[in-house]
């Protein structure tokens, strides 16, 4: 027995032994070139736009050391914040932050890593101008020592609905009509669901499909002066949730699970209209998740979008520079391609016409106005819409008023309260005291 | 010769000063230092600084009267009953089974082998694959079930309070039933076997000879099975916190995620988060006075068999001496 | 006719102890059967049905999915190993050195220095850990190896099982005839005790490597580089990819955590359950 376990013992030591030889062997030849870029982000969209970048600059031979980690369940700000904390070498020199949390970044606990893109060298008054930067991109990423922060994208939403069912329940699948059936308002929006449900179809899939649009049309955000603050608009969220789920207008799925990909390509008994989204949920999770690469199959090309019932937007991505980062000059070049330079070699010009990663690539509405006008958004997805032609004002309604650096975790507070309610667990009231509750619980926030 | 023996006293130090200097090191000192952060105001991140509360206790009230850290005490020690209960009963039925002269179970090994295994398993590894087994609408045990005809549609189990809780418990069970099986079975087999013989003869059935005979001798390793058990449970982070971070509606939220959310998933509340710890750190240390107890007394029998021997030892030396 | 009624309440009572015993064994098989199975089917496959008993043909394409999300599964092997291993070797050294001195040397202290490890026995890492983690920010050992191995010296537990070890197994006369043949105290430890303890020191050593390739709590809290990631954490970071479900690739990350463990599991199993019974009796 005991020589069978000496072997095992001694096997696993051998390996013990090579493996950090073989680890170390790594590191050094990291540590003979000094040229990395520590480079965090939630998504690999921003990888992906460095290895674009490396490919463009053959003489940027930095290596780039990506770390990803998902925001689900929200994971990513604690491993972010140690990490920017923890300083040394392996601290992040880009990193990305979401829309429900970049002001933690920008403007709140964690601001003071950021680098200000003049500190950078980034010629940022003149760049702003000549690419016509959305307002709110720059509100939001920037704080009383100046710009820290950028986004890419442009994240206003619309309604995203399904021709064919369009079609059977009002006779036409044209956005021009479609949109005054679901909206302005949510009344209407509930007039088409009844309408929808008569000839067994969900106008939504969850209520996470709603929450967004509610979230991004409110007037202020979770927290006012320092205390938690529940906006009119959100509050009703519980009702119009209740609503839906209490008239079988929804799946009741959660988005980001199984259930609601599902419904993106009709694998759920009763077909959903449409979807809540900004353009990105279009190429990054709809595209993806419709059963087919190509008009005719699954439900590919028979989408289309329209104004949505009430004005919103929806995530999008800040990048950043750590102010400690040894590698400014390099990271100022990058950042200055992905969120300033409107040039039809700029990330954003790739970007909005899917061309990153070559011709027939996904297309996003993007933060430079001036990119926005040399692009085309027409989509083989959408029946052949351009859909910037409703992404694009749909801008206007993307703002920072309402935002706050906690607002990932709050949000998945209310949420979950709404779905105790909505699953009939509790009554109203208790529903919001448990929430307030949570919020001072886990963030110490008082209530207003 | 007696003069030699005195010398090596100092090696009794010299080896325990490795020991010793580590656990200053490494576990006073960050206990002590979780302590004092309880006083103060530590909070957010980056901050190094700290400063003593007014009111020294403050924490500590806020943390008792937070209803969440209630919620998670109280599910803490609920999801510990529900995974105790099956565990002792289950492993006693297969002590029951596996020592039971007359079935002289066959492949007992192989069983042991096999209920033992998720012991050894990453709890995280099992917390992430029992989130997919369990998932809705479409998963591994939605449609076990479903092609078993027990349910006619799926089940959600993670936004049910009572499932949510049930597959942690359930997973907990499952971890550790096996390992107290093997615990008891070699308290069994540590029972002097006339007695058994002796009650066979006597011509006592096996469920007399069970609870008349083994299950009063093994009382201690129940007792230890018990207390080790509770101070698992009260600690238990890998499981919940992976499968469905204490939700829904907090049906899952242990102490121990609470006081890593307070600590590293919100505000940084780092003081509250110390102040959490040392309220579990009283109640483990009252369980393991508990268990000292349990292991002082059967020490103590050991160490005095040990004393004779070593005594026995010294006077054999003594005479060697003499002559 | 007695013993007829007899001989088939045993039949029946044989067969429900049999199917009870089945029907566990199964149930420990059955949840890593499904996980192995669905490592090698496509995400449409599991997704049409997703209990596969059998092996389908996209492991390769599972590989690919998940070493493209920045999920590199030798470095957190490497990492569990170097700590798992690092932390084993520490502990039943060190642990069985303190309980030498515990055992073979009357010393002043000694017998409080043994209440003492018994009063902190079961004191958790877990309730000082916001402690830890502020020491080890200030003294820079955040996304260091080492604060997850060195603290392994000092283990109360394996100090009082292996102190029990010796007093059942270690004659005193050997460590008399050591010293009377010139033997150095320490050498005697290496040379002659050490060996004694192989056992005890087998057994423990696995449940030590197991205890530390299975923490996730203080990496979690430690490591943020990911360079540095153990496989628990590597396999938390499975539970989220927003933009889509790969579930054969999930379900590929969690069997290649588990691999080792089974491995080390079936090849060692019957001395580990023995192991578990001598703890058990020992304790």
């Amino acid at each position: 027995m005991v020589r069978k376990i000496g072997f095992v013992v001694s096997l696993i030591l051998l390996v013990c032994i090579g493996l950090p030889l073989f680890a170390t062997g790594t590191t050094e030849t990291a540590a003979a070139g000094p040229k990395v870029i520590n480079l965090w982000s939630f998504t690999d969209e921003v990888p992906k736009m460095l290895d674009k970048y490396k490919e463009l600059h053959p003489e940027f031979d930095y290596e780039i050391k990506t770390t990803i980690i998902a925001t689900t369940d929200g994971a990513y700000q604690p491993a972010l914040d140690q990490a920017l904390i923890g300083g040394g070498a392996d601290a992040p020199d880009i990193y990305c932050a979401e829309s429900a949390f970049v002001l933690k970044y920008t403007q709140g606990d964690m601001a003071n890593y950021a680098a200000t893109y003049k500190e950078l060298g980034i010629d940022v008054d003149n760049l702003l101008k000549k690419a016509d930067i959305a307002q709110y991109t720059i509100d939001i990423g920037s704080n009383e020592r100046g710009l820290v922060g950028l986004g890419y994208q442009a994240t206003g939403g619309a309604f995203i609905y399904r021709r064919s069912i369009a079609k059977a329940v009002w006779g036409t699948d044209d956005p021009a009509v479609i949109k005054t059936k679901i909206g302005p308002g949510w009344d209407k929006f509930f007039e088409a669901a009844a309408a929808l449900k008569a000839k067994g179809y969900g106008i939504v899939s969850g209520d996470g499909d709603v929450w967004h649009a509610v979230e991004g049309s409110s007037e202020k955000g979770w927290v006012v002066d320092g205390k938690l603050f529940i906006d009119p608009a959100r509050e009703a969220f519980i009702d119009i949730s209740k609503k839906l789920m209490d008239n079988g207008y929804h799946n009741d799925t959660r988005d980001w699970t199984d259930a609601w990909f599902a419904d993106m390509k009709d694998a759920n008994p009763k077909k959903v209209f449409g979807f809540f989204g900004p353009a990105w949920l279009i190429n990054y999770v709809m595209a993806g998740n419709s059963g087919g690469t190509k008009p005719g199959e699954g439900t590919y090309g028979d989408w289309a979008v329209c104004e949505p019932p009430v004005g919103f937007f929806w995530g999008g991505t800040w990048v950043i520079a750590n102010k400690n980062s040894p590698v400014k000059d390099a990271i100022a070049k990058v950042i200055e391609w992905i969120t300033l330079d409107s040039s039809t070699t700029g990330l954003q010009y790739f970007w909005a016409n899917g061309t990153l990663a070559g011709p027939g690539g996904t297309k996003d509405t993007v933060a430079s106005g001036t990119v926005m006008k040399m692009s085309d958004g027409s989509l083989p997805f959408l029946g052949g819409q351009n859909m910037f032609d409703v992404f694009v004002p749909a801008g206007q309604f993307a703002t920072g008023r309402n935002k706050h650096q906690y607002d990932e975790t709050i949000n998945i507070y209310w949420r979950d309260q709404v779905r105790e309610y909505t699953g009939g667990n509790k009554s109203r009231a208790k529903t919001i005291e448990d929430f307030k509750q949570l919020v001072l619980d886990n963030l110490a926030l008082p209530i207003k | 010769m007696h003069r030699k023996s005195i010398s090596y006293a100092k090696y009794g130090y010299i080896f325990s000063i490795p020991f010793v200097l580590t656990f200053l090191v490494f576990s006073l000192y960050p206990l002590l230092y979780t302590v004092v952060i309880g006083f103060t105001d530590l909070r957010g991140i980056g901050v190094k600084e700290l400063h003593f509360l007014a009111q020294p206790f403050e924490n500590f009230k806020l943390i008792l009267n937070n209803p969440s850290f209630r919620k998670a005490l109280f599910n803490t020690g609920f999801i510990w009953i529900c995974n105790f209960i099956p565990q002792l009963s289950i492993a006693l039925l297969l002590t029951a089974w596996f020592t039971n002269r007359t079935y002289k179970v066959k492949a007992q090994g192989l069983f042991k082998v096999l209920i033992y295994m998720p012991n050894i398993i990453t709890i995280a590894t099992i917390a992430i694959l029992f989130h997919t087994l369990f998932g809705y609408p479409k998963g591994p045990i939605n449609d076990l079930f479903m092609m078993l005809g027990l349910i006619e549609k799926p089940i959600n189990f993670h936004i049910q309070t009572g499932t949510a809780r049930g597959v942690v418990a359930f997973v907990q069970f499952w971890i550790w039933y096996g390992n107290t099986m093997i615990v008891l079975i070699a308290g069994v087999l540590g029972i002097n076997p006339t007695l058994f013989e002796a009650a066979e003869i006597d011509g006592a059935t096996p469920r007399q000879i069970f609870f008349r005979i083994t299950l009063p001798r093994l009382k201690t390793i129940i007792l230890y099975v018990l207390v080790t058990s509770m101070i698992g449970g009260m600690q238990v982070f890998d499981m919940p916190k992976l499968f469905l971070l204490g939700g829904p509606d907090n049906a899952t939220l242990t102490t121990s995620v609470f006081i890593y959310n307070q600590a590293f998933a919100g505000s940084y509340l780092f003081n509250r988060a110390a102040a959490a710890s040392m309220v579990v750190f009283a109640i483990i240390a009252v369980l393991s006075v508990i268990l000292f107890q349990i292991l002082r007394d059967k020490d103590a029998a050991l160490h005095r068999k040990w004393e004779k021997a070593e005594q026995r030892h010294r006077r054999a030396e003594a005479k060697e001496a003499a002559v | 006719m007695k013993s007829n009624s007899i001989r088939s309440t045993r039949i029946v009572a044989k067969t429900t102890v049999y199917t009870v015993c089945i029907f566990l064994s199964l149930l420990s098989l059955f949840p890593f059967w499904v996980m192995f199975m669905n490592a090698t089917r496509s995400t449409f496959e599991i997704q049409q049905n997703s209990i596969g008993l059998w092996p389908s043909k996209f492991l390769v394409s599972n590989w690919n999915v998940l070493t493209g999300k920045s999920f590199n599964p030798l470095v957190g092997f490497s990492n569990s190993m170097i700590i798992s291993s690092g932390a084993t070797l520490c502990a039943v050294y060190f642990s069985s050195l303190t309980a030498y001195a515990l055992v073979a040397y009357s010393w002043k202290l000694r017998q409080p220095f043994f209440t003492f490890i018994m009063a902190v026995l079961m004191i958790p890492a877990q309730v000082s850990s916001i402690g830890f983690y502020q020491f080890m920010y200030r003294i820079h050992w955040t996304n260091n190896l080492l604060p997850l191995i060195l603290p392994a010296i000092a283990a109360p537990a394996m100090v009082f099982f292996m102190r029990q070890y010796l007093l059942a197994t270690l004659p005193l006369d050997i460590v008399d005839s050591a010293r009377i043949d010139g033997s150095g105290e320490f050498y005697t430890f290496n040379r002659i005790v050490l060996p004694i303890m192989k056992p005890a020191i087998a057994t423990q050593a696995i449940f030590t490597f197991v205890l530390h390739w299975n923490n996730f709590f203080l990496p979690l809290i430690l490591l943020t580089n990911k360079d540095k990631y153990t496989m628990p954490i590597m396999v938390s970071l499975l539970r989220g990819d927003i933009y889509k479900t790969e579930y054969g690739s999930v379900y590929l990350g969690l069997s290649l955590t588990v691999l080792p463990l089974f491995v080390v599991y079936f090849l060692l199993a019957k001395h580990i359950i023995a192991g578990v019974a001598l703890g058990a009796l020992k304790e």
